[in-house]
């Protein structure tokens, strides 16, 4: 039987699509009778979802002094374009 | 009502339009900032973005579209990131630290939880993020955590790269990086969790 430990350390993995087939079976069959882990392996799965976005947005300063920086190597740079990478 | 999240208008942003590369800054600067932080250091972080900045808007007219803007995003704050690094002859080094893992303390002896997580009030991305004092208090967890786990967290999670794109670009083998990365959720996860459960960081 899986313990919980376990359930844990293999949720990324489940997450990502990772497991195989029988490391799958096994840590659905615990996540069946155990709710808290079923409600770790839930949770954990909505946090990741928000880790994308958790940096909100730039400020108005920051933004412009992008702005800015970009146009003065528009201007420094004449018309050349395509950077490498 | 406002829309939280504007998609990046790609057609826009290929032409040159000026409030849609402001719109793209707006968005993902930050994000951006927290990558180079985790590789450079906090120091050299903006100018490596600014300079990444200049870099995507000129290549911005050739962007196929084969990938998330995001994610291509992070491949030119890495590029910079690493331009700098040589030039200061310094190296990225991802190590493993010593740390034990962040819910070591929440199992008992045999593996079975101790103190199992609480269910949190409203656990979808949306309603995370809605809420002020916890948003604070992951990016005072964020700044805390071990630059390795963190820059893990930005590439995978946050920037969407693939493990052997960042196994290539720093250093770090594929099993390090999956156990940095496993221990930076694990630490959101505590977090969030003592936060449901008290309403604290
Ligand atoms: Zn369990």
């Amino acid at each position: 039987m899986l313990k919980c430990r376990e359930v844990v350390h293999q949720a990324d993995a489940l997450l990502a699509g990772e497991l195989s087939g029988r490391e799958r079976f096994a840590l659905r069959m615990h996540i069946i009778i155990c709710r808290h882990c079923r409600r770790y392996v839930k949770q954990f799965r909505h946090l990741l979802r928000a880790i994308p976005r958790m940096h909100g947005q730039a400020s108005e300063s920051e933004v412009s002094r992008v702005m800015t920086a970009v146009k003065n190597a528009d201007k420094s740079m004449g018309g050349q374009s395509n950077p490498s990478g | 009502m406002r829309a939280e999240v504007v998609p990046d208008d790609i057609q826009a942003l290929r032409r040159g339009d000026d409030s849609a590369f402001s719109a793209l800054v707006r968005a993902h600067h930050r994000a951006l900032l927290a990558t180079a932080t985790a590789i450079v250091g906090i120091d050299d972080a903006e100018e490596v973005v600014q300079n990444a900045w200049i870099k995507a808007h000129k290549a911005l007219p050739g962007f196929e579209g084969r990938s998330a803007l995001r994610t291509w995003l992070t491949r030119i704050v890495i590029n910079e990131a690493r331009m700098l690094l040589r030039k200061s002859r310094r190296e990225v080094s991802l190590q493993l630290d010593e740390d034990q893992h962040p819910l070591a303390d929440r199992f008992r002896e045999g593996g079975h939880w101790s103190k199992p997580p609480v269910t949190w009030h409203d656990e979808s991305p949306d309603g995370l993020l809605m809420q002020r004092e916890l948003a604070d208090c992951l990016s005072r967890l964020l700044l805390a955590m071990p630059a390795p786990q963190r820059a893990m967290l930005e590439l995978r999670d946050a920037g969407g790269l693939e493990f052997d794109e960042i196994c290539n670009e720093l250093t770090i083998t594929a099993s390090n990086a999956r156990v940095l990365l496993h221990r930076a959720r694990t630490q959101l996860f505590k977090l969030v969790d003592h936060y449901q459960e008290t309403g604290e960081c």
